[in-house]
């Protein structure tokens, strides 16, 4: 259960200041041994993206797999868009968009959250879904698999906050005499979908999320919950309260704060990405081509160096799959 | 085995089915009548190679490939001077080696390669490992005693069970007889009253059948049938079941769930205080796999009171 999980143990981490922390490290490191391929070295921060940038790209592909998932046929359960959301914060905790682009990650992760929480789709029925070349998209899926659950650390739960949420509407209706706690329900959703944009999952635990959300909900409705909170939740722990009530707090401090990104510097980002992220792992690129066929083929099978081989370049467009719209 | 002709007379076979193919060292066959033919002018060579024979060298054809005898007899001979077992050899490897040699060496001589090569080898080995092999025979020898004493035993046993049984049955049908001409007398001589003399006779027919009950046990074998005692008793690769270690005692010690938050309550109240009806109830299926509603209900309600009075601290490295 969550309390010994790996979630909890390795996934949890005290304030944002600590996550800004490892991305701008990350984004460091990505400058540091990509610096010679810089136009000119006075200026770097034209040429890469700085932390800043980075964290609005990213915000932008949450909103594409939000949308993915949506549309995704056959209905897609909330706990995949959950499980998917977590895989892709923390990817980025440890890599750098420049490095891996976060398209091809919101595919993977997407695809690995339907495996872990067994929503059985096959690659086929998956790929249908994506809108462009398919076998191309396939073979980014399937290839980045592998490298999306090393980076994870392998581990793969994931604890939603959907069931501590069903959790607590039914502890309401059971012990508190609130009348007809199913209105609460489109609020909630709508909070809970707020909280995966933001960083929450990262620093509060699922039930503590689901707390919020219930909270957030019933003073929309102009309901009070704070009564249940105090006296049926905190009866025998009062000392605890102050915490709840800060990470709560915390919580929808975060929901309220989050800003959508504005498309037309979103554009700009990507275009700044398409120069300077890593042309190893672009699956457009002649490096990345010429890497995958020195992997497969023989040494004696390699065509002559010279170049008076022309391998035809099939990819008309350097964007393969779009998922944007 | 009726199409196999002889190569010599050939119309011979199949008039007479129960002729005999008779082989030797070259791997051609001949039929019995060939046989005495060949040798009854004298000269001893194999009409196909021409391979000098003895009469003596024929020997009664078991497999119908004349390749797969040859290679049978060449593998027998072989095998009387290579009879290493796997406990001579200090590894897996150099056993597996020695197997190898022992199927090249098989191999050469049954396709006619490199023959002369090949016998050499065979004389080198015989050299080097002469008191192995040696020991070896032996080694055969009294396993092969030991499995013959068994047999024996179990013959001798059989034999007489069956005599005894031979001996009860005659000593039965006689004593049936005599009674009978007993009773007969008695009715025939005695003063007695006929009634009285039956029962008196069938008073002793039943002692003597509750004696006849109990047999005497088979007197043990403890010698061959020509006398000569058995040898080896005790068989030297059974050796007592080693004792094995046990470790510590497995002892129950229940769960203890932690939650870092407010006691969810345990199955049995989830019932009784009505949280189970506020959701569904499980499906034919559901219940068929042994799913209830109380225990997602409980579920539920564990996952939204777990950790509910944590705070993080500085979190551990990334992932680890």
């Amino acid at each position: 259960m969550y309390p010994q999980s790996s979630q909890k143990r390795s996934w949890t981490f005290a304030n944002e200041a600590q996550l800004h922390a490892f991305r701008v490290e990350q984004n460091t490191k990505y400058i540091e041994e990509h610096r010679s391929e810089a136009p000119s070295q006075d200026n770097l921060e034209n040429y890469f993206l700085t932390p800043a940038e980075e964290s609005l790209l990213l915000k932008q592909y949450e909103i594409y797999l939000v949308e993915f998932c949506r549309r995704f046929e056959p209905t897609m359960p909330k706990c995949v868009i959950g499980t998917a959301f977590h895989y892709f914060k923390r990817f980025y905790l440890n890599n750098t968009p420049m490095d891996y682009h976060p398209k091809e990650i919101l595919a993977t992760c997407v695809f690995v959250a339907c495996k872990v929480e067994e929503f059985n789709v096959s690659i086929n029925q998956f790929v249908n879904n994506i809108k462009g070349d398919r076998n191309k998209a396939t073979d980014i899926v399937l290839s980045n698999e592998l490298l999306l659950i090393g980076q994870l650390n392998y581990y793969l739960t994931i604890h939603n906050p959907f069931r501590p949420i069903e959790g607590f509407l039914i502890d309401i209706k059971t012990r508190s005499n609130m009348q007809n706690p199913e209105r609460l329900r489109p609020q909630i959703d709508s909070f809970i979908d707020s909280t995966f944009f933001t960083d929450a999952c990262l620093l509060h635990t699922p039930s503590q999320i689901g707390l919020a959300a219930v909270l957030h909900a019933a003073s929309k409705e102009q309901e009070n919950l704070d009564s249940y909170v105090t006296d049926l939740l905190f009866v025998s722990a009062r000392e605890k309260l102050p915490g709840l009530i800060d990470a709560v707090r915390k919580i929808r401090m975060l929901v309220k704060n989050y800003q959508q990104p504005d498309r037309e510097k979103v554009k700009a980002i990507e275009k700044k990405l398409d120069k300077c992220r890593n042309q190893n792992n672009n699956p457009d690129s002649e490096l990345y081509k010429e890497r995958l066929r020195r992997l497969y083929t023989d040494e004696d099978d390699l065509p002559a160096e010279d170049g008076s081989f022309h391998i035809a370049d099939v990819s008309s467009d350097a964007s393969a799959m779009n998922i944007s719209q | 085995m009726e199409e196999q002709a002889c190569p010599r007379c050939k119309t011979t076979k199949y008039r007479n089915p129960s002729l005999k193919l008779m082989v030797n060292v070259c791997g051609h066959t001949l039929c019995e009548s060939c046989v005495d033919m060949l040798f009854l002018k004298g000269s001893g060579a194999c009409p196909e190679c021409m391979v000098p024979l003895r009469r003596n060298n024929f020997r009664v054809q078991l497999f119908e490939d004349p390749m797969v005898e040859k290679e049978v007899d060449i593998r027998r001979r072989i095998l009387r001077d290579y009879n290493k077992r796997e406990e001579d050899f200090a590894t897996l490897e150099e056993y597996n080696d020695y197997l190898e040699e022992i199927e090249d060496i098989v191999y050469n001589l049954c396709n006619n390669i490199e023959i002369i090569e090949t016998n050499k080898r065979i004389e080198a080995y015989k050299r080097d490992n002469r008191e192995v092999i040696q020991r070896n025979k032996t080694r055969v020898g009294r396993d092969e005693c030991a499995l013959e004493e068994l047999l024996e035993l179990e013959r001798v046993q059989d034999e007489s069970r069956k005599k005894e049984l031979e001996e009860l049955e005659t000593e039965h049908k006689k004593k049936k007889a005599r009674d009978k001409q007993a009773l007969i007398e008695e009715l025939m001589y005695s003063g007695k009253d006929a009634a009285t003399i039956v029962s008196e006779f069938a008073e002793k027919a039943e002692k003597q059948r509750e004696e006849e009950k109990q047999l005497p046990p088979p007197k043990p074998a403890n010698e061959f049938s020509t006398g000569i005692k058995f040898g080896q008793t005790a068989d030297p690769t059974l050796l007592p079941v080693p004792k094995s270690e046990e470790g510590p005692i497995f002892i129950y010690e229940p769960l203890i769930p932690i939650t870092e938050g407010p006691t969810p309550p345990p199955l049995a109240e989830v019932e009784s205080m009505g949280y189970v009806s506020h959701i569904r109830p499980e499906t034919p299926q559901e219940n068929a796999g042994g799913f209830t509603s109380a225990l997602a209900c409980q579920r539920a309600l564990q996952e939204a009171m777990q950790c509910l009075f944590y705070t993080p601290t500085t979190g551990i490295g990334v992932g680890l």
